[in-house]
């Protein structure tokens, strides 16, 4: 053994003879006391919700985020856009949460305009297919309204009249909005679409119009023929293209 | 030298399963074995008996708490709370800086500067203390884990993450260092 390994042997050998910190007793009930809390405590959040339903709370989690965010999504949503399918069935949720005559008119006329908007959409988009489809809805929603209007008017006249002037009103602004279309669009299925549009939005304030002893239909009417005779009261304002 | 109580060991594998299902018994026999190893390491690194206690009580509250983090993958408890002290340690040092209260520079000088003639039998507790506290912090741990906590160098190792021979190399270097640095030499190797 090398003298330098020796004496190292004797540091080390001394090191092994010093006395350990010991801690205070009092230092040691303390720190058991708050381990034994900490542990308590940690126990009871373990407990408290198991890890499958820990899991099973995210997920759910996760799908109200998802889902609301898919609501959030296709609120404002175009009929090309994957959430419009879900717009759908959030309007009819929502028709079927709406009573009283005068907020099913309101109901239909707001989808109404917002059929309208879609169809602008898509013919900007040159989706004549598919604004096709949003003007047909607007079609079935101005009929639905003089549904309405035609079964008010059965029970009380006056209010049924005030609401037949507000669908007046309503198809008087949507067919402004369809002639201006129509000056602007040029493809002939797109311009057979919005004729259609305006002659049908003619019949439904037709059957509004009717006492309600009709069976609703509004029967047929040939192009620019309804109410279009350019007065205040036509539904097509604006000449025909 | 009074006996820190059953040295660590790999046995702590049953307690481990009782405390995680629940058992206050068993998370006591863990304090118990622990404690005093831990708040002894704690202090010997910081020469402090209030940030020790400190220390060692929030070591013993991590470990005991965060077992659901411990995986007995080849690392055994033991090592495991020293790792946790170790981390502790440094973090104390990070916060507060590293305080070394009796410094070589101000400890008694020693009468001899010849290493063969270095009276180690003579010297205090405190000043082999404080000369282990101006050590790296490797050195240190090597130090204390071997000679004042009796752990053996593959304990060592594993708390240390190193290999045996790594250890016992790593012991000698430290021995040398603190050997110059108890002969007042300020030269300590990494």
């Amino acid at each position: 053994m090398t003298p330098e390994v020796e004496r190292l042997e004797r540091l080390a050998e001394r090191l092994r003879t010093v006395d350990p910190y010991v801690p205070p007793p009092g230092a040691k009930i303390r720190g058991w006391n708050l381990v034994l809390a900490a542990v308590e405590q940690s126990n009871t959040a373990r407990s408290g919700v198991h890890p499958i339903r820990r899991l099973v709370l995210a997920s759910l989690a996760a799908g109200v985020l998802l889902v609301a965010g898919a609501v959030a999504a296709s609120a404002d949503s175009l009929p090309d856009s994957i959430f419009y399918p879900l717009k759908g069935v959030l309007e009819n949720t929502r028709g079927a949460l709406t009573f009283g005559a005068s907020d099913q008119l309101a109901y239909h006329l707001d989808l109404a305009r917002t059929r309208l908007t879609e169809a602008q959409a898509m013919f900007a988009r040159h989706r004549v297919d598919l604004a096709d489809q949003a003007l047909s809805g607007l079609d079935d929603q101005l009929n639905d309204a003089a549904l309405v209007i035609q079964a008010e008017k059965q029970s009380d006249p006056a209010v049924g009249a005030a609401m037949e002037n507000r669908l007046r009103q309503a198809i008087a602004t949507h067919d402004a909005q369809l002639a201006g279309l129509q000056g602007q669009v040029t493809n002939p299925t797109a311009l057979n679409a919005i004729m259609q549009a305006r002659d049908r939005a003619a019949q439904a304030l037709q059957t509004a119009a009717r006492n309600g002893k009709g069976n609703g239909n509004p029967g047929t009417s040939p192009n620019g023929s309804g109410l279009g005779n350019g007065t205040a009261n036509s539904p097509h304002p604006t000449p025909k293209h | 030298m009074r006996p820190l109580g059953k040295a660590a060991s790999d046995d702590d594998r049953p307690l481990i399963e009782r405390v995680r299902k629940g058992d206050q018994d068993a998370v006591r026999a863990l304090y118990e074995r622990y404690f005093d190893r831990i708040y002894n390491y704690v202090y010997a690194r910081l020469g402090r008996a209030e940030d020790a206690e400190d220390l060692a009580i929030d070591t013993m509250t991590r470990g005991l708490t965060r077992l659901d983090l411990f995986q007995d993958q080849g690392v055994a408890f033991s090592s495991w709370i020293y790792r946790i002290a170790h981390n502790a340690t440094i973090d104390h040092y990070r916060r507060h800086g590293k305080v070394s209260l009796v410094s070589l520079e101000h400890a008694p000088a020693l009468e001899s500067a010849d290493p063969s003639e270095l009276a180690v039998e003579q010297m205090s507790n405190e000043d082999l203390h404080a000369a282990i506290r101006d050590l790296t912090d490797e050195q240190q741990q090597v130090l204390i884990l071997r000679f004042f906590q009796d752990l053996t160098a593959a304990q060592v190792a594993s708390i240390m993450g190193k290999s045996v021979g790594a250890v016992q190399a790593l012991q000698h270097r430290a021995l040398g260092s603190l050997e110059r640095a108890l002969q007042g030499g300020r030269s300590i190797d990494a």
